[in-house]
This record gives structure tokens, sequence and C-alpha cells, in this order.
């Protein structure tokens, strides 16, 4: 086990490096460079004492060592340049993470048990009228993009009926003014963890361990929760993952929308400025968490599945 | 052989599927009597699983028994509500399955899933059933039960699973057991290893088998009698040596027939055809299509059980006394007397 | 006893004894003579008079045999064979719901190359004059839905005379005094109100530049569709080589390639995505590639997967041993067996893309304007959805209808490759 989690970690780290890497150079080495859009305002002395500043005037592969080296050793993400001027990178981002972060973990909070709920009820009655009203859902909300869903729940319910704020409010509660934002990054994941849930559980409800924990004289629900449900839970594991990830890209849009002070809203804002050291550093951000929230999920699975854990083959 | 213990009368079993209703159980008849192994033996989807899934309560959802009975212990099982089943599955009837690794929850400790039982219908504690699961797995022939308690079914080979599978049937010490293919999936090796200790747990715990198979040579091995199945409908029935030694049936010589066994120097017969959609079964004799002894009535007309003994009855118009004498093909009857021979030598 | 019974039973086939090859000539006389059954049929007495006197009055020439001729090999299969596409393609069109929503794509393609032709605007032609007007359609607007008409508020009460003549539909209850002035909620034929030319229509309105968005929208689907289908084929022809290859040399290759995919696949789509964009531009082909930058590694593994399930296979052996190429085994032998997941693939690929273009758009990285698609009409729409809502209202029920009904398609489509999957 304890190899199997060194494994992952030293995975991840390659793909973080891999990110950072390509995110650093692509950055950097962009047709109209990191002045772009405010070079012109400047003389060529102050563009020379600006670069020397940044470390710019320095081979790209020596800047990416201090980039680096800033980072390890002074946690030193460098400073926005356009949106908000020498501000450091990490104090703009570190001011809006949690925000963002509240906002993914709520709508994964909301979503994982009514997803099971859904595709529990789905493939114990399936085919039935619930199972066809659950699917139909499913496929709207797998199908209609969180941004729209977003956008057509702040037209109604907050505009027009008035329910929740237009916009995000810091004087109001903080599960009030998140409170459609939430919702409409929730639809997908929902729908995700439902479909794979109804299809999941219906084959081990099918399942002849189902039949043998029914024939050792176990009730109908008995078996179901013990064995059916309990075990198709472990592979939903594996898209909550995804479904973490689809929601973080989700809220890049939605928290715009909603006008929420946090990573996304800044995020798209700094592409839309080009203050690429604040994009740099956000894209990083978002690939470390949807690499912790992988190394996570294969942590748990192993813990979950002992077929993993012990090393045996998933598929004996 | 004792009183009867189970009676299964005329049950007829549908199954709804996509395209119609599918006829899976024709009007099926036999008696286990205590003490004794039942084997019935057929094709795959000639009902013989979906019987036991109904003597079980067990039929998938959209299977429904259209008639008949299922009389155990003074009750109709047919009419058990599922409520009332939870007390006679696996504390009266019991079942090992086919595939045990399928079987097995692949993410449950083999111990757990012996004691599961234990402690929902026994009420045992935890320690309790732990020293009765450990003793069963002894019994059923799991060396070093203590620590293969706390593993897990992909630890266990298919044979040491299909040990699991029976351990776990037994638990509530059951009085009958149904065996549904339980070495269909072993290598042969391990066939013979699991029968054999079938057929001394039968004595030991004092069970009533039912033995669902489609190998006629575990037949011999285990059963005492044998109802071969067709087309959802037993075609005979009768001792082991009335099927094996006075085969009345042309299925059952075809099933005799089509047996490899190491003396047979003919081509392996093969029986023509395929066993008919059972969506729309046919008029008469289900097995005519197939059958080169069919005669015009077989086409047209059920045919009744004629008695060939007191203990050995076949549905074929061959045994009317109308019909004209059909002798054994001789593949079959050279096997047969192979057979005998065999016997009188062992 | 009953042992007595079978001995004189087994006597019986023992009697006149029909030879397997006798039967034929037997049956070929003049039936078989009845009193010479009677007497053997007596043997087993019990036997005769349990049966059912009914049973005995069936008449004799029922009991003839006729299969006798029988081959005792199996039959041949009875029918042609229906090929395994053509098979799938039954099963698709029998599906009502895949059927209709294969319905609405077309619609919806239909749309995106006649649409534009249906008014006398250009997708880019701007006219001030005519900036935000509401939607109004010949017909509909009869029935009060897109007649173009808009609610203004707070009007001032005294000024409403002011109003071009006839413009005027309703007036609002909902007097309110601000700062002493009268002021009213008023529902006017916006048309008539900017005193825009008489009979003109604009089907879902115009924009800020006054653009016909009938137009644009179903130009702008147009775009989307492409880069849907585009990404879609370069993401299918890039996996199906990549897995190929993966998947045919397997070993050491495979684990190399296997690693790439796994990187590539470890980076959050968005962050790849919006990183290429950023270093290429944005732009058509720029989105094109940049979808493709992750896409294909879902097509590339289960083509890989594939492989791995036929190669060994006895008939790709045996082909191997007569020496067919390498390239030959791969896509005439291995390959069709796939045929079935990649179709599938490409259908979930096309909605998938063109929902990553409107994230782009609303990222601003969409596709330069004055060239629109439907993510850029969301994000534009959004950003004036509380006064001219219905800017947003059309691109969103287009991407919904569209995601909704190629994802539909999809599920028909494994449904019918993969009849096992059914409901799943």
């Amino acid at each position: 086990m304890a190899k199997y989690i060194l494994k992952r970690i030293a995975g991840i780290f390659i793909v973080l490096f891999v990110v950072m890497t390509a995110a650093f150079f692509m950055m950097r080495l962009m047709p109209g460079g990191i002045l772009d859009g405010v070079e012109e305002n400047l003389s060529a002395d102050m563009r020379d004492l600006i670069y020397a500043k940044y470390d710019m005037d320095k081979p790209i592969w020596e800047q990416y060592l201090l980039f680096l080296k800033g980072i390890v050793t002074e946690w030193d993400w460098g400073v926005s340049l356009k949106l908000y001027v020498n501000v450091s990178v990490w104090d703009i981002l570190a001011e809006r993470i949690p925000i963002t972060l509240y906002l993914g973990f709520l709508s994964l909070l909301i979503s994982v048990p009514i997803g099971i709920a859904f595709g529990t009820l789905a493939a114990l009655k399936k085919n039935g009228i619930v199972d066809h009203a659950v699917s139909f859902l499913v496929v709207l909300f797998i199908s209609i993009p969180s941004f729209v869903m977003a956008t057509g729940l702040q037209y109604f319910v907050a505009y027009k009926w008035g329910w929740f704020p237009l916009i995000y409010d810091d004087s109001l509660p903080r599960i009030t003014t998140t409170f459609l934002p939430v919702l409409a990054l929730s639809f997908t994941p929902i729908a995700t963890i439902t479909r794979y849930l109804r299809a999941e559980l219906s084959e081990s409800l099918n399942s002849d361990y189902m039949l043998l924990a029914r024939t050792k004289g176990l009730t109908r629900v008995q078996a179901t929760l013990r064995h059916a449900l309990r075990n198709s839970l472990v592979p939903v594991v594996n898209v909550i993952v995804p479904a973490f990830i689809s929601i973080m890209g989700g809220s890049l849009v939605v928290e715009s929308i909603f006008g929420i002070p946090g990573l996304g809203g800044i995020t798209v804002r700094s592409i839309n400025v080009a203050d690429y050291s604040v994009t740099l550093a956000s894209l990083i951000y978002y690939t470390l968490i949807s690499l912790a929230a992988i190394l996570l999920v294969d942590i748990s699975y192993g813990l979950i599945d002992p077929r993993i854990r012990m090393g045996g083959r998933k598929d004996a | 052989m004792g009183e009867t213990i189970l009676k299964v009368k005329d049950l007829r079993v549908n199954f709804r599927a996509w395209a119609g209703t599918v006829q899976a159980v024709r009007g099926v008849n036999f008696e286990l009597k205590k003490g004794e192994t039942l084997a019935i033996v057929g094709e795959s989807g000639s009902g013989k699983s979906v019987t036991t899934k109904a003597i079980l309560g067990i039929l998938p959802s959209n299977a429904r028994i259209t008639s008949g009975e299922i009389l155990y212990d003074g009750k109709d099982l047919t009419k058990l509500k599922e409520k009332d089943f939870y007390s006679i599955r696996g504390k009266h009837i019991s079942l090992v399955f086919q595939d045990p690794l399928s079987a097995l929850n692949p993410i449950q400790k083999v111990g757990k899933q012996i004691c599961e039982a234990l402690r929902k219908n026994e009420h045992m504690t935890a320690a309790e059933a732990k020293k009765r699961a450990v003793a069963l797995m002894e019994d059923v022939g799991i060396p070093e039960p203590e620590t293969k308690f706390s593993q897990y079914p992909f630890q266990f080979s298919g044979g040491m699973r299909q040990r699991i599978v029976i351990a776990i049937a037994l638990a509530l010490n059951p009085k009958i057991l149904i065996c549904d293919e339980p070495t269909t999936a072993l290598d042969v090796t391990i066939q013979s290893r699991i029968l054999d200790k079938i057929k001394d747990l039968k004595e030991e715990h004092d069970l009533s088998v039912i033995f669902i198979t489609h190998d006629l040579g575990v037949v011999a091995t285990v059963a005492d009698r044998v109802c071969v199945m067709y087309a959802g409908k037993i075609v005979e029935y009768g001792t082991v040596d009335d099927i094996f030694y006075e085969p009345a049936h042309p299925y059952t010589w075809a099933l005799l027939s089509s047996m490899p066994d190491l003396d047979t120097r003919e081509k392996l017969f093969s029986i023509p055809g395929a066993p008919p959609n059972m969506m729309y079964p046919p008029k008469g004799d289900a097995f005519a299509p197939r059958n080169r002894y069919a005669m015009e009535i077989d086409f047209e007309q059920e045919p009744p059980f004629f008695k060939v003994s007191d203990t050995h009855y076949a549905a074929t118009w061959l045994l009317h006394p109308k019909a004209p004498k059909v002798e054994l093909p001789e593949v079959l009857r050279h096997r047969i007397q192979r057979m005998k021979e065999e016997r009188e030598g062992a | 006893m009953h042992k007595e019974e079978i001995k004189g039973r087994g006597s019986q086939y023992d009697g006149p004894a029909l030879e397997n090859d006798g039967l034929a000539a037997e049956n070929n006389g003049p039936a078989l003579e009845k009193d010479s059954l009677a007497p053997e049929n007596n043997g087993p007495a019990l036997e005769k008079d349990g049966l059912d006197p009914e049973l005995m009055e069936i008449p004799q020439e029922k009991f003839r045999l006729v299969n006798l001729d029988m081959d005792e090999s199996d039959e041949k299969f009875k029918g042609k064979p229906i090929g395994f596409l053509k098979d799938a393609f039954l099963r698709f069109s029998r599906n009502k719901v895949s059927m209709a929503a294969l319905a609405g794509v077309l619609l919806v393609v239909f749309m995106a190359f006649a649409g534009p032709l249906m008014t006398p605007y250009g997708y880019n032609d701007q006219n001030p004059e005519e900036a935000n007007l509401p939607p109004k359609m010949p017909g509909l607007e009869k029935l009060g839905i897109l007649d173009g008409s808009r609610w203004l508020t707070s009007c001032r009460k005294d000024s409403l005379d002011e109003f071009p003549e006839g413009s005027i539909l309703e007036i609002g209850t909902d007097v309110e005094k601000i700062r002493g002035v009268e002021v009213v909620s008023v529902k006017v034929d916006y048309y008539k109100y900017t005193g825009v030319e008489e009979d003109t229509y604009h089907y879902f309105g115009t924009d800020y530049l006054g653009r016909d968005l009938w137009t644009r929208l179903w130009r702008g689907t147009r775009i989307s569709l492409l880069i849907g289908f585009l990404s879609a084929a370069a993401n299918c022809v890039i996996g199906v080589l990549f897995g190929s290859i993966a998947g045919y040399y397997g070993g050491k290759v495979d684990m190399v390639m296997m690693r790439i995919c796994e990187v590539i696949n470890a980076i959050p789509q968005i962050v790849l995505v919006t990183l290429f964009i950023l270093y290429f531009g944005s732009g058509l082909v720029s989105i094109v590639c940049a979808l493709l930058v992750q896409n294909w590694v879902a097509t590339a593994t289960l083509i890989r997967s594939q492989f791995y399930r036929y190669k060994g296979r006895e008939y790709v052996l045996a082909a191997r041993s007569l020496g067919v190429s390498d390239r030959k085994l791969i896509f005439v032998h291995i390959l069709p067996n796939a045929v079935g997941p990649v179709i599938t693939r490409v259908m979930t690929a096309i909605p998938s893309a063109i929902f990553t273009e409107s994230f782009l758009a609303f990222l601003g990285l969409g596709i330069k304007p004055p060239e629109t698609s439907i993510g850029m009409l969301l994000a534009d729409g959004q950003k004036v959805i509380l006064t001219y809502p219905t800017q947003v209202l059309f691109p969103a029920i287009i991407i919904s209808v569209l995601m909704v009904c190629f994802n539909l398609m999809s599920n028909g489509l494994r449904d019918a490759f993969d009849p096992t999957l059914r409901g799943a």
C-alpha cells in the first residue's frame, strides 16, 4: 500500500513538473511578451528596468530556474503586472482560493449524496417511471453546460423571482449568496454520479453474489445495502474526481457570471488582460488541485478495494 | 428412501422479455425424497436453473410463476411472500452456485461472508459466529481456516472458492441443498474432489440434494435419481440405473450418446438442430424436430408420461402401444453394455 | 419386482428389433402391422391398463416415423446473416429516442446552413439604428410572442404622448412617484418606438451593433458544428493511429505510449486548452487543435484495448502466419472490430467539443470576431442578460438542444453497437 501511494505521488510530481514547465515556457515565449499592452507607454529605460527587475533580461532557462527557486525557497510566485500591479501573485490567489474551494467542495458535497440517491432509486426501480424520469433529467443535466444553467438561474431565480442575490454580495451570509452558483455547478456532477451509479448498481443487483446473499437468508434490503450498494459505491469514487475537476472548470466561468471574487474570476480576468504571472499561477494551482484530488481518490480506492490494496490485479 | 421433503407440482414459469413472453418452465413435476440426491439434467436453457430459482423465491423480477405448487414443510412456496422466504432460505433450503468467483462478494472477507448469515439469522455474537464459520471451513476442507477466514475471495483458488460457497450454503444447517452446476466452472481434477465433498457433507449433515447439471458423468457419480429436462419440461425420470441402462426417451438417448468417453471409437454424436425458441414452444413434443425417431403424433400432441417401471417414467409416444418398436441407437447400446460391464467389474 | 418389468420392457427393444438402418425400410412397408404389436405390449400389463383410453384411440397412422432421413449433422443456418453494421443500424433505427435525437441534430444542421439564407441580413451587417431590437417573427407576432414588443420601465407619465404614434401597446398599472414625477412601465412595439422601417423583421432580434441575431446564431451554429466535427474527426484519426500502434506492438512501445497518455490525461483539460489557446492565439484552427491536445487520448486507450482483445485471436494469428503485413493486419483484420466504439466515441466527442468551444468563448478565448459561434453569442448575450434576456435565450436553447440530441444519439449508438449495455 505504501509503495502504491509513493508511486502515485511520484507520478503526480512528474505531471505537475511537466505542466509547470510547459506553462512557464509558453507564457514567457508568448508572442507579445510579458509587457504586452503596456509596453508602448514605457520608455526603453523603464522597460529594461522592469525586465531586469523580473529577471527577464536573462536567458529563458535561467528565468525558469529562478522561478522554480523562488517558489521552492520563498514561496514566491512573482508579482502581478497588470491587474494589481506589483502585488504578489500568491497574495492575490491566497485571498481567492478559499471561496473557490468553498464553492467546489460545497457543490461536491451536494452532488454526491443527491447523485447516489438518484442513482440508487433509478437502479432499484429500473425501467419504471421513476427510472425514466431520472434518466431524462440525467441527459438534460449532462447536456446543458453549467454556464448556461448559471445564466438561466441568474435570470429567473435571482432577477425575475428575486429569491437570491443577483451577484455575490459580501454582506449576505455566504450560503445565501453562493447558493445559485453552487447549484449551477452541481447539475453536471449530480447527473454524472447518478448515471454511473445506476449502471453499477443495476449490474450488482443482478450479480451472483447478490443472489448468494439472499439465499443465505438476508432480507432483500439487507442484501442490497450490504452487498449490492456497498460494492457499487466503490467504483463511484472513480467519477468523483472527474466530477470535481469539472466543477473546478465550471467555476471558472460561473464565478465570473455571478461576480464571485474567487480564483475563477481572477483567472478569466487575468487571461483577458494578459496578466501572465497571475494566469500562470492559477493554471498551476488548478492542475495541482486536480492532481491532489486524483491522488486522494486513488488512495481511498486502494483503502476500499482489497484487490488493489493487496496488490492483486483489479480484474482478478 | 424416506418421505418426500419437497414436491414440485405442475410448475410453470414465464419470463417477460423485450420481444415477448418466454415460457421457461412448462409444467414440471418432481419429488425430492429425504436423504436422496436428485439430479436434474438438461442442456442450457432447458429451465433447470429457473426451477431452482423458483424454489428459492429468487426469480428475477421479470419472471412470473403462472401456475403450480412447490410444497415444502406443508407450505406452498409459490404463495410465499418475500418476507416469509427469509426464514426458508439458508435455514431450510440453500443454494450452491455455478460460478464461485462471481457468487462471492469480491470486496468482503470470506469469513465475514460466512458469518453474515449466522449473525443475521441465528443472532450469534461475532465470536460465536467466527467459531462456527471456522468449523464450517474446516468441514468443507479448507486448510488453515483461521488464516483463510480473513482473506478475500481473490486470494483463493477456484476449488477453494467453491468450498467457501458450500460453507456459506451449509452455515444455517439447511435441510435441502440445491447445487446449480457446482463444478462446471472448475478444473476437472478439482471437480471430482468437490463432488466427493458434497457427497460426504450430504451424509454428515443429513441433507437432501437437488443437483443441477448438464454433465451426465457427474450425474452418474452423485445422483440417486435423475430427471431429464428438455425445453422447460421433464421428459424422463427414474433412478440412475433406469436412466443410464434403460433410457426410454429419445432425448435421453441423444444425451447419453453425445457424452464423450474414452472407449468410443465412432464419431461423437451431437444432437442436431438447436433447442426450440421458448417464446413459441412447439406443439406436441418439443424435441420432435430434432428427434430422429419422431412420429407424426409427436408434432401434434404432447406425449403424456408412460410408465416404464415403478420408478421410471418417460414422456414419449414411442412407449405408446401403437408405436413402432424402435431399437436403441447402436452406439448407445454398446455404450450401455460397456457401462454395465464396468460396473459389474468394479 | 421392477427389475423384472424393465427386463420385460427391455425385451421389447430386443424384440423385432429395428436396426438403425433397417428402420427406413420398415417405414416403407404398408404401415406397421397392428397385430404383431399388440401382444408385445401386453407384456408389462400395468402400463397398458394405466393408459387413458383416449390415448388408445389415436389412429395408428399417427405413429409413423417421419424424421428418419434427418441429417445428423447440424442444420445450416437459415436466413441470411445480417452484417454487424446493418444490425446495429437496425437496432438504432428502432430506437425512437435515438431517431428523434437524430432528427433534432439534422434539423439544427439544416438550419445552420439554411437559416442565414432566410433573412436579407448578412451575419456582420451592422446597423446602429436597429441595435438591441427584440425578436419579431411574422406569424408568431399575432400570438403575442416574438412580436417585437418590450416593456420600458420608468417612463415619465407625462411624456407618453411623445412616443411615436401607435407604438404604445399597454400601459402598466405600477404608477410610482419619483421626485414628484409619475413614472410607469410601458409596453411598446419597440420596432415602431425606435422608428425602424415598416416590415422589418429580426426573428431573434439584434445585438448591440444592430446585427441580426437569427443570421448570426445560425452562422455561429455552423461554426460550432464545424469545430465539433473537425475536432471529433481529427481526434478519431489520431486516437486510432496512436491506439493501434500501442495496442498492436505492445511491450515497451505500448508502455511508453501509455505513460504519455497518462501524463496528458492527468492535466485538467481547461488548463491544457487555455494554455494552448493563449500561446497560439484564438481562431478556428487553433481551437480545433486545442480540443485535440487531450481528447484523442480516450480514443487511443479505447482502440488499444480493442487491439489487446483481438490481436491474440486465432484468425489474426492465422493471417499473420500467412505472412500478412502489419499494416494489413491492423487495418483489415483488427480495426474493423472497433468500428462500433469508435463511432460512439466520435458522437460523444462532438458535443464535448462544442461545449469546450463555448467555454473558451466565455473565457474570452473564443474565435476572432466578427466571425461568431454559439459560445461567443452566449458570452455576449450574458453581458446584457438583465436588459435584453432574449439575446442569451436563443443561443442557450440551441446549444442545449444540440447537446441533448448528441448525447441521446450517442447513448442510442452505444446501445445499438453493444446490446448488452442496454440501459446502462
